[in-house]
């Protein structure tokens, strides 16, 4: 999609996509994947996980996170909320 | 301190050491990392207890079923271990204060020491550990040991456990507590306690020290701090330690060589540095301050394996002349004593020892000594009541035994209730006894310097532990009220110092031997007062603003005549125009002038971690530059002020030296006592200066003669 064809997405389709990149992952169940989650103490995310997940949620929503706020986020809720100011500050 | 802590209870502390269940939080499968080796270490090194791994991903950590969160174990936890990352220790800590868990260690780094946002996730877990009524050790540490077959606990990440013994290491650092570790596996060292505490966010070495007081595994503590939080608190504990168990306290504190002095304004402040201080705390409390790990170590193994000597006479044994006199110096240098010989034990040398020995101390039994030589004479001069213990050299040679001479070396150790230590110089040809010796508890020395230095400090450490008591001296004509007026109005008008009148007056409500001190407000008065009170005389400026006299020309000495107090007034009002002061000068103060005695100085300072530090040395304008002066913190007993005095350099002087006359030393401990009383009692004199203290002949008292006092909260100058 050109930019000036980009739509909003809506937080619904932006969270489905986060679970299951996260799913994929961490190789876990996305019924486990909570909107509280938190990454390292629930899902058992290590270092080198949040370096798969940024670079994953890049590729899907084909944007570019502020590297700084992506390794700080620490819940699903958190990731869903920034992938969605990222890509509303693009259009 | 940052905040008051509440003491730990013996029963906090022993599920730190002895619990019976431990959940490690946070542990995972990747090899060589922090959370998995924690994990397993436990595990190998035969930890009596269940273990519980806690993992939000695995389903079982070496082969054990592995919990998502610490609540849903269905046992009680004694112990909680923390290895997840700092971000989320807060949502760990919490779940511990859920499941009920009172005791944890938090491994983890990320905190105070990673700056800003590490320490406001520090302050967030002790707040819900203090919530919950969780202790806890760390963050930011190894973790800890205990030898103790009864637990068998290694819960650090530190490489190997190390053998059991009964020396404790109580660490800051983590790193050192694993560089200990590998020298102490090396040297056959062992532990009782092993514990590296990190950032100390709620228990602390004071807490570890006091559990370690009633540890019937632990006979000394080995302490590595890189900052003392509270002195006074650390004072007290190592005192009780040793006074009440014989336990010796041995300190290795970095930061040795930092300035604490630079803002200082009077000459206590300028020459208390931080460091001193520390020094001088440390030596009152009976702890032993160690420059190096090795020191550190040496002394340990010479105090729990070998008897302290009752005194500081040395035997010297050697099978070679060079090392034998090398050894004599350093034993002198250190402050020990070569031993005389009995009738007795020269006779019996002779006996046995070839002609060309020697028989007196140092004993050269010669290069071609065997294992039956040096045990025959090892005897011998353990036997001796001159003796206090004895230091075997050893050169390899070729006809040396060593192995057996080693053997020898065990077996008179083992029969005197003295200490026997050794050095056996060399390298490759030596490691084999030097092994043997080791192994056997008997103290080998690389260096004669270090077999010297620590035969020093278990004299040291036995010498306070048979001092005579002595009491802190209580002066009943003091006037607390009286003294603390002026500082109360001084405080209030804002200002920073007293002036000299003023802290003269406090003084003498506190029976130090002041002068009467005279306001005159113009020449007549001033030269009327000269009069009355009989040459010669001291003029100097009296002003609420000019703390230091002498800088402008406001202090003029010596002054014999009618004509000379005439010619000074005019002086001192002059030199102050000139100095643009005359507004600030509220008139000139006569006293009586005193030369007859020998200057020294006493002075006070607040320090921050040790409180009231009491400052004593030789007087005058050169006490700076040639710093030679004793510290002690208050409240000081009788003996301890009495050493303080004679611990500086130009001591002799005050005996009376080169025919001078002995001095009142006496009045000289009394004054010290009177201001270690006023410290405590009046907690709002930051720093004060006594410069000088003129001491007169012994007899005679003394007479303060200058005095400076700055106040707490305002200090500046």
């Amino acid at each position: 999609m050109s930019e000036t064809e980009e739509a909003p997405v809506d937080r619904s389709t932006i969270e489905k996509s986060v679970k299951k990149v996260i799913s994929e992952i961490l190789r876990i169940d996305e019924v486990e994947i909570t909107p509280n989650a938190n990454f390292i103490f629930d899902l058992g995310a290590d270092s080198m996980h949040s370096i798969q997940l940024v670079a994953a949620f890049e590729e899907e929503f084909d944007i570019e996170m502020n590297e700084e706020e992506a390794f700080s986020v620490q819940t699903v809720a958190a990731a869903v909320d920034l992938i969605q100011n990222t890509l509303e500050n693009r259009s | 301190m940052d905040c008051e802590q509440v003491p730990k209870t013996k029963d906090q502390l022993n599920n730190l050491f002895y619990p019976h269940s431990i959940a490690v939080v946070g542990t995972n499968r990747v090899r060589d990392s922090v959370p998995f080796d924690l994990f397993n270490n436990i595990l190998k090194d035969g930890y009596r207890g269940t273990l519980y791994p806690v993992s939000p991903r695995e389903p079982s950590i070496c082969d054990i079923d592995a919990y998502k969160y610490v609540i849903d174990i269905e046992d009680d936890i004694d112990l909680a271990v923390i290895v997840f990352p700092s971000t989320v220790c807060h949502l760990a800590m919490e779940q511990c204060g859920q499941k009920g868990i009172k005791t944890a260690i938090i491994i983890s780094a990320g905190f105070r020491e990673a700056g800003p946002a590490g320490a406001k996730r520090e302050r967030q877990v002790k707040d819900i550990a203090d919530r919950y009524g969780i202790s806890f050790i760390g963050p930011n540490c190894l973790g800890l040991i205990n030898t103790d077959p009864a637990c068998s606990l290694n819960a650090s990440f530190a490489r190997k456990m190390p053998e059991e013994g009964s020396i404790a290491l109580l660490s800051q650092s983590g790193a050192l507590c694993t560089a200990v570790l590998d020298y102490a596996r090396a040297h056959h060292i062992g532990f009782s306690k092993f514990v590296s505490f990190g950032n100390r966010a709620d228990i602390d070495e004071i807490d570890l020290l006091l559990y370690l007081k009633d540890d019937p595994r632990t006979e000394v503590i080995l302490l590595y701090l890189e900052e003392i939080r509270d002195g006074r608190a650390l004072m007290d504990a190592a005192r009780t330690l040793l006074e009440e168990k014989e336990k010796p306290v041995l300190i290795l504190k970095s930061g040795a060589t930092e300035q604490g002095a630079s803002a200082a304004s009077l000459h206590t402040g300028a020459l208390a540095g931080s460091d001193e201080v520390c020094d001088a705390a440390l030596r009152q409390a009976g702890i032993i301050r160690c420059r190096t790990v090795e020191d550190l170590l040496n002394s340990a193994v010479c105090i729990v394996n070998q008897p302290l000597p009752r005194g500081r006479c040395v035997s010297i044994m050697t099978n070679a002349g060079g090392p034998g006199v090398l050894a004599t110096d350093f034993a002198v240098d250190e402050g020990l004593k070569i031993a005389s010989f009995s009738e007795h034990t020269t006779l019996s040398l002779k006996k046995y020892l070839p002609y060309s020995s020697s028989i007196t101390n140092p004993i050269d039994i010669l290069g071609d000594a065997k294992a039956e030589r040096y045990t025959a004479a090892l005897k011998l001069s353990q036997e001796d009541e001159n003796v206090d213990g004895t230091l075997v050299i050893l050169t390899p040679q070729s006809m040396t035994d060593i192995g057996a001479i080693a053997r020898g070396v065990k077996s008179i150790s083992k029969k005197f209730d003295k200490p026997l230590y050794a050095t056996f110089m060399g390298g490759e040809d030596v490691q084999a006894g030097v092994d043997y010796l080791e192994s056997s508890g008997i103290p080998h020395f690389q260096r004669l310097q270090d077999m010297c230095k620590t035969f020093a400090v278990t004299c040291r450490i036995h010498e306070r532990l048979t001092r005579t008591s002595s009491t802190v001296p209580v002066f009943s004509d003091t006037n607390q009220e009286k003294a603390q007026a002026p500082i109360d109005v001084s405080i209030q008008a804002g200002k920073s110092f007293l002036t000299e009148k003023t802290a003269t007056e406090l003084l003498y409500a506190y029976g130090f031997p002041v002068l009467p001190l005279y306001i005159a407000k113009t020449e007549t008065e001033a030269v009327e007062i000269a009069e009355r009170i009989c040459y010669p005389v001291v003029m100097k400026i009296h002003s609420e603003s000019i703390q230091h006299k002498s800088d402008s020309g406001g202090v003029i000495l010596n002054i014999g005549s009618e004509e000379e107090a005439k010619a000074a007034y005019r002086t001192i009002v002059a030199n102050m125009d000139r100095a643009g002061k005359t507004s600030h000068v509220d008139g000139l103060l006569v006293s009586k002038y005193i030369e007859d005695g020998e200057e020294v100085i006493l002075g006070l300072k607040r320090d921050p971690s040790f409180g009231p530090v009491l400052m004593f040395g030789l007087g005058g304008i050169f006490v700076e530059l040639l710093r030679d002066v004793s510290f002690r913190i208050a409240p000081v007993d009788t003996a301890s002020i009495e050493k303080m005095i004679r611990e500086i350099r130009s001591y002799p002087v005050l005996e009376g030296f080169r025919g001078r006359p002995e001095r009142d030393i006496q009045s000289i401990v009394e004054c010290l006592g009177r201001l270690s009383q006023l410290a405590l009692e009046c907690p709002m004199i930051n720093e004060l200066d006594i410069n000088p203290l003129i001491v007169h002949e012994k007899g005679k008292g003394s007479t303060v003669v200058d005095v400076k006092i700055l106040l707490r909260g305002t200090e500046q100058c």
